[in-house]
């Protein structure tokens, strides 16, 4: 494979030698690009930032993508892909963000590309950088434990409001989880106590163990237990039925709106040149109309979701809006 | 019998040339990648990823598994020669793992590390293959309420550790705390203590913080005191002087700390979220609990450390079991494995071992085989690790400094966590002038957001406080925690018990060091009268 793996070694090796040479290399990153030939892009090695750490969604799809490039022989030169993670995204598009104009540099978002800068100073906001596409979406399975009764979406409902209250899981506060188990109560007409998690495996202990009543996850890392009966997928909070669950009802058959789900898109620094854009566009449109895409949508049970350049930049938009707007109201920001 | 043919079966998959090279690479490029400090077996195995993608994924998990042993022992390497644990877990062991450098007995150190972590390492593979469904269960049945009361049994443990000083200890323990307070507070989203800056959201990392407090500590700490203008000691270390093998008392004091310490870091090691840490604490304390002369502790008792090196190596198994019967991940490092069977397209889950058998028992398999790997390797690379003991200080210092640097950075590329590093090492400097215990700063550091955590899910939970006693897991990990408590009352009248039926040649041997004998028999009475008295109250 001509992928290049570096992470952090080198750069750490780099900043022995010498604490400028970073600064140095990206100043090099923008410099040369400015005198170069529409014609000609892209010539040159391309710097394809990983916000995350390995093994995550967005490594696993930032990846699979350079893979594709590579398989096809789409993009001419070498790409150097690196994980810069830190602060939920902030470092990985930071460093983007630092690169303004710069053509060689590219990244793809998450949730966390909207909810980080709600959160935190980051200095950026999704808008500020050039939209290449949106590729897919990643939503969220709603699942009580296997020991339950519980084993329709119309049970789980008629359960919360004979309880009074229930308790209901996620990752995070600012985050999908949410914003998803805050809409689902509010508009099927229970009330929740929502008890935020740091990490997956807890989350999904404190379902097994009897603790929480119902969560919500990613189906990737819930669907093993899914498929061993040892929890109940109730609801699918996409577009449509996922192909593996096809007897779970969708958040939308059941009448609800505003579930929000992470942006599986491709980035481009602030200000980055038109034709890059254009180039970025036409190459990716190639990208998921191959096998190996619809492989890795299926393997990870994405939803298809196809918006390009302005589309997506609209997409973001409105999407941001709603992420804060739920997150004031419910007050978490 | 199923099992056995399985695990044939798997042995035999991973025996071809191919994977065995894989597989000494693997703990090869582990243990050097695990000797940087700063990069354990979670940070190793992060940065060895991304090289599988599209590699197959029984030759890929059979390497990486490999990285996951050879980096935990890496990692004992810096812990022991220079001082800096590689993750939470490995901080009990650099208690004494240390000073018996210093004494130039790195060689036996390393030597009993090495066989207490293939021991550990391979009974509880054993473990792992007979009992993995059980322990599944015990895995999920831990919620929040349950992984609190771990924690805060974690915690008690370290009055065990700070000793006398409990005032000492006690500030040490609220510095690691506040340090924890830092970042974004998982509870109610709001930042605490970060200051705008994105880099500190997420909160401030064990790495930065240990290196500081311990390696680079170390290194101050050492020329305040003028050991730059001692020359090299004069030890000599081969594999065939006598230096470098442990005595044979240094044997038999390692043998019962590693058949303790082996189950119970199992058992805990499933417990996803802090079991591995928390295991080498409990091993930690009952040595020094059960042992006929605790003041040797912090200076270089080895069975302070064979017990929690065990307990240690035995957990990093112990966290496989959710992994591959459920499909949780327990640890930083089985996160990483778990996001890399996403990655080779396996789907992780309670199904994986029937339907990816040659991947599940390929795993173990290796495991068995990685550990033979690793003893083999380590014998081997031992004499040139150890040589670091006869470096002169002025070489060495600056030596460490640089690694300490790099290491903080390579984990994360991180400017900012350097800069805490260096803090935190002129703080490690004066906790050491003033006597405070930087092992329970970072332990700390490590088990307090877990805790508040924790204890906030409980509290959020219907039910809140009287979840602790409604609950069977709980109830018995508050059996636990009472036993913990009463270990201190109960240890000499054992101790003595033990005493009486080995013998007068045992007693001989321990009143050689006179010293330790006297002591033992003023601790006696004294404790027999606090037994009385708790007793009649």
């Amino acid at each position: 494979m001509p992928m290049k793996k570096t992470r952090h070694l080198l750069p750490a090796l780099a900043s022995l030698a010498s604490a400028t040479l970073l600064a140095a290399a990206t100043a090099c990153g923008a410099g040369s690009s400015m005198q170069e030939n529409p014609d000609d892009y892209p010539s040159k090695e391309l710097d394809w930032t990983i916000a995350f750490g390995p093994g995550g969604g967005n490594d696993i799809m930032s990846r699979t993508i350079v893979d594709i490039l590579n398989q096809e022989e789409l993009y001419p030169a070498d790409i150097v892909v690196e994980n810069r993670e830190g602060g939920s995204g902030a470092k990985g598009w930071g460093h983007l963000y630092s690169n303004s104009g710069d053509p060689y540099t590219i990244s793809t978002t998450s949730g966390s590309f909207i909810t980080t800068p709600l959160q935190a100073d980051t200095g950026w906001m999704p808008g500020d950088f050039t939209h290449i596409g949106l590729f897919a979406t990643d939503d969220t399975l709603f699942v009580t434990p296997g020991s339950s009764d519980i084993t329709t979406w119309e049970d789980w409902v008629q359960h919360a409001e004979d309880e009074g209250k229930v308790s209901v899981g996620g990752i995070g506060t600012v985050n999908v989880d949410y914003i998803i188990q805050a809409a689902l109560a509010e508009q099927a007409g229970y009330e929740i106590e929502y008890v935020p998690f740091n990490e997956e495996g807890q989350l999904q202990t404190a379902l097994s163990s009897g603790s929480l009543d119902g969560i919500v996850s990613n189906p990737g890392s819930i669907m093993g237990q899914v498929e061993s009966g040892d929890v109940n997928a109730l609801l699918f909070t996409g577009q449509e039925r996922l192909k593996a669950l096809p007897d779970v009802p969708t958040g939308e058959e059941q009448g609800y709106d505003d579930l929000v789900s992470m942006p599986r898109g491709l980035i481009l620094p602030p200000d980055a040149p038109d034709y890059a854009r254009e180039w970025w566009i036409e190459t990716m449109r190639e990208v998921v109309e191959t096998d190996a895409w619809q492989e890795y949508l299926d393997k990870n049970y994405l939803t298809a979701d196809v918006r390009w350049g302005d589309d997506f930049t609209s997409y973001l938009d409105t999407t941001g809006t709603r992420f804060e707007k739920q997150l004031k109201e419910q007050g978490a920001l | 019998m199923d099992i056995f043919a399985n695990l044939v079966n798997g042995i035999i998959g991973v025996l071809s040339p191919t994977t065995l090279l894989f597989l000494g690479v693997g703990v090869l490029v582990g243990m050097f990648v695990g000797a940087i400090p700063g990069l354990g077996a979670s940070a190793g195995l992060a940065i060895l990823l991304p090289l599988t993608f599209g590699l197959e994924p029984t030759t890929a998990i059979v390497m990486l598994a490999a990285v996951y042993y050879g980096a935990m022992y890496g990692n004992t390497i810096t812990a022991v020669l220079i001082n800096t644990p590689g993750d939470s877990a490995g901080v009990p062991a650099t208690l004494e793992g240390h000073p018996l450098a210093k004494q130039g007995r790195a060689g036996p150190a390393l030597v009993v590390a090495a066989i207490a972590s293939f021991i550990a390492g391979t009974v509880a593979v054993v473990l792992l293959t007979i009992t993995a469904p059980l322990m599944a269960g015990v895995a999920s049945s831990f919620g929040p309420p349950e992984l609190f009361l771990l924690v805060v049994i974690g915690l008690l443990t370290l009055i065990v550790l700070v000793g006398r000083n409990w005032l000492r200890g006690l500030l040490s323990v609220l510095i690691g705390f506040a340090i924890g307070t830092v970042g974004i507070d998982v509870g109610g989203g709001a930042q605490r203590y970060t200051f705008g800056s994105t880099e500190l959201i997420n909160g401030i990392h064990f790495i930065p913080v240990a290196i500081g407090l311990f390696g680079l500590g170390e290194v101050l700490w050492t020329l305040y005191r003028g050991g730059h203008r001692d020359g090299a000691s004069p030890m000599r270390l081969n594999r065939r002087s006598g230096p470098f093998w442990p005595s044979r008392q240094e044997w038999r004091q390692a043998r019962s700390p590693i058949a303790r310490g082996t189950p119970l870091g199992f058992v805990l090691g499933v417990i996803p979220g802090a079991g591995a840490t928390v295991a080498s604490l409990i091993s930690y304390s009952v040595e020094k609990g059960l042992s006929k002369r605790p003041q040797r502790f912090g200076k270089g008792a080895i069975e302070g450390m064979a017990g929690p090196e065990s307990a240690n190596n035995a957990a990093a198994t112990g966290a496989m079991v959710p992994l591959l019967t459920l499909g949780i991940p327990g640890s930083a490092s089985t996160a990483v494995l778990l996001g890399g069977f996403l990655m080779w397209g396996l789907q992780p889950g309670p199904l994986l071992m029937t339907q990816e058998p040659e991947f599940a028992w390929g795993l173990i398999s290796s495991m068995y085989l990685g550990n033979v790997m690793l003893l083999l390797v380590s014998v081997f690379c031992i004499p040139l690790f150890a040589a670091v003991t006869r470096t002169p200080f002025r070489t060495l210092g600056p030596l460490v400094i640089l690694l300490c640097a790099f290491g903080t950075f390579a984990v994360n590329g991180s400017v900012v966590e350097v800069g805490i590093m260096f803090a935190c090492g002129v703080l490690g400097f004066f906790m050491r002038m003033y006597g405070l215990a930087p092992a329970a700063t970072v332990i700390a550091l490590v088990l307090g957001p877990i805790a508040e955590e924790t204890l906030r899910q409980t509290l959020l939970l219907d039910g809140g406080m009287t979840l602790f006693v409604q609950r069977t897991p709980s109830l018995v990990m508050l059996f636990v925690m009472a036993l913990v408590l009463c270990l201190p009352l109960l240890g000499t009248p054992l101790k003595r018990t033990a005493a009486r039926v080995a013998g007068p040649s045992r007693r001989a041997g321990a009143a050689a060091d006179a010293e330790a004998a006297e002591a033992e028999e003023d601790g006696g009475p004294e404790s027999v009268r606090r037994q009385e008295a708790s007793g009649g109250g």
